[in-house]
């Protein structure tokens, strides 16, 4: 399980709007000249005022302790996180927001590393472009927008990454388009490969990437994954200590096994942040979680999206 | 037993794993809590055992010794900061251990002292720091509630009133 993460009231110090829907937001500790560290791929659960629970990537330089900062694309047909936070968050506003946590960490190495950003999901690649580049390691940056003029941080980007390992993708400019599965189709030696992006991207690139090795895909969305129409099935949780717990079809594995009186914490509840992770010992899981690498799902669950077959042992 | 302690800091926290900040002054009320602390607004962590949490303490000669390296935990040294150990008070020259079940006064406040407050894994997963469990053990201060409420300020003496 993951473990908790102190939360800080932090101040807004500034906001701005980039292209394409999106709030930056830079937030500073009231009190303290430095907040606590983070690595690139790191992101922070932001706290709205109801309860909820968002996570944002850290898109800024993380030699800069001095402040955090966090992008926001607004989704009008979301859940309404982000378009309570485009509405509230002004100026020398307080938000709670969690020290960071990192699932997508930026593997050590001289190898070429490839970033495929889509829209939003920009935020956490350009905080490694910004430690590659400035390393000195190989790597490209492939960004991928509707178009320029929806494109957030590019000027950002075009400052923090030369120009020779900046590869910009535009769906409106034919000229630009890149076909992904031309992409990855051939592996540089010893190639990692990270991306974040929506829902759609995503899938292409799993698709596209399926004959790279495991390990040297890697990925953080920050919204679940496409699901297949298949209805969800009641299934039995059980626990180490031998308690039963049946998960009836319109309810999350999470929910029944707190409401048996276990506390689990869970953040996201949507199967992008990793909260809630536990082990299973036995079972045929339905994972329906972003978060999981293909090894970690041989013997790590979900319990907030992914469901069962039948009967599940948990290590809980 | 003859003892005269100072109360040397006062944090609160407003929910679950949130930081502790300090405050200059705070408002005890009496089988309650601190006014703004995450006891007083029932929004804690709370143990499945029999739990009073009112107000906690905690020597600050426990912080000291840890910061030493008393006792030796392997890989572990634990400069532990009043706004770290999520305490509300922090004390200093008061026999926390001995005063279970008995009263005690800080400033113009009366706290009893309910038990031993028992350290959880919880504080050094938020923390980030593995090994402060073991170096909380048997030292983790002292749950109390409040008998008779009022001001405190850092500064206020602690001193003893059952024998």
């Amino acid at each position: 399980m993951a473990s908790p993460r102190i939360i800080m009231k932090l101040k807004v110090v500034a906001t701005r709007k980039e292209p394409g829907d999106v709030l930056v937001v830079e937030l500073q500790h009231p009190r303290k000249p430095l907040l606590p560290a983070f690595e690139p791929g790191s992101h922070v659960d932001v706290h709205l005022s109801d309860g909820r629970v968002r996570q944002y990537s850290l898109c800024g330089d993380p030699a800069d302790l001095s402040r955090y900062t966090i992008a926001v694309k607004r989704e009008p047909e979301g859940r309404g996180g982000s378009t309570w936070l485009h509405a509230a968050v002004c100026v020398g506003a307080e938000l709670p927001v969690s020290a960071p946590r990192n699932h997508f960490p930026l593997k050590q190495g001289n190898w070429p590393v490839l970033l495929l950003a889509g829209g939003i999901g920009i935020t956490p690649l350009l905080a490694m472009a910004g430690v590659l580049n400035r390393q000195g390691k190989p790597f490209e940056l492939h960004y991928f927008t509707r178009g320029r003029a929806v494109a957030p941080f590019l000027a950002v980007i075009e400052q923090v990454v030369d120009r020779s390992k900046l590869r910009l993708h535009f769906d409106d400019d034919p000229e630009t388009r890149q076909d992904i599965e031309a992409l990855l189709s051939t592996r540089p030696s010893d190639a990692q490969v990270y991306y974040c992006g929506p829902p759609g991207f995503m899938a292409a690139i799993a698709r596209a990437s399926e004959h790279w090795p495991e390990g040297s895909v890697h990925f953080e969305a920050f919204q679940p994954a496409l699901l297949d129409d298949a209805p969800p099935e009641p299934f039995t949780i059980i626990l180490r200590n031998g308690t039963e717990i049946f998960v009836p079809a319109d309810t999350s594995a999470l929910s029944a096994i707190r409401a048996a009186g276990v506390l689990l914490m869970a953040s996201c509840e949507n199967g992008v942040c990793g909260t809630c992770e536990c082990g299973f010992l036995e079972g045929q899981p339905i994972h329906r979680d972003a978060v999981l690498s293909k090894d970690a799902r041989s013997h790590r669950f979900m319990p907030c999206v992914s469901r069962a077959t039948g009967v599940l042992r948990l290590d809980l | 037993m003859t003892w005269q302690g100072r109360l040397l800091h006062i944090h609160i926290a407003p929910a679950a794993s949130y930081e502790m900040e300090e405050l200059a002054e705070a408002q005890l009320i009496a089988g309650r809590g601190i006014v703004g602390d995450r006891y007083f607004l029932g929004t804690g962590t709370y143990s499945p055992k029999p739990d009073v949490r009112e107000v906690t303490l905690i020597e600050v000669e426990v912080l000291e010794a840890m910061a030493k390296g008393q006792p030796k935990i392997p890989g572990f040294k634990a400069e532990l900061a009043p706004e770290d150990h999520r305490r509300n008070l922090t004390t200093r020259g008061v026999p926390l251990g001995h005063l279970v079940g008995k009263r005690f006064r800080v400033g113009d406040t009366i706290l009893r002292a309910a038990r031993m407050n028992f350290p959880c894994r919880y504080i050094e997963e938020l923390l980030g720091m593995p090994g402060l469990y073991e170096g909380l053990l048997n030292r983790s201060g002292l749950n109390c509630t409040i008998e008779f409420g009022g001001i405190i300020r850092p500064g206020d003496p602690i001193l003893p009133m059952d024998e």
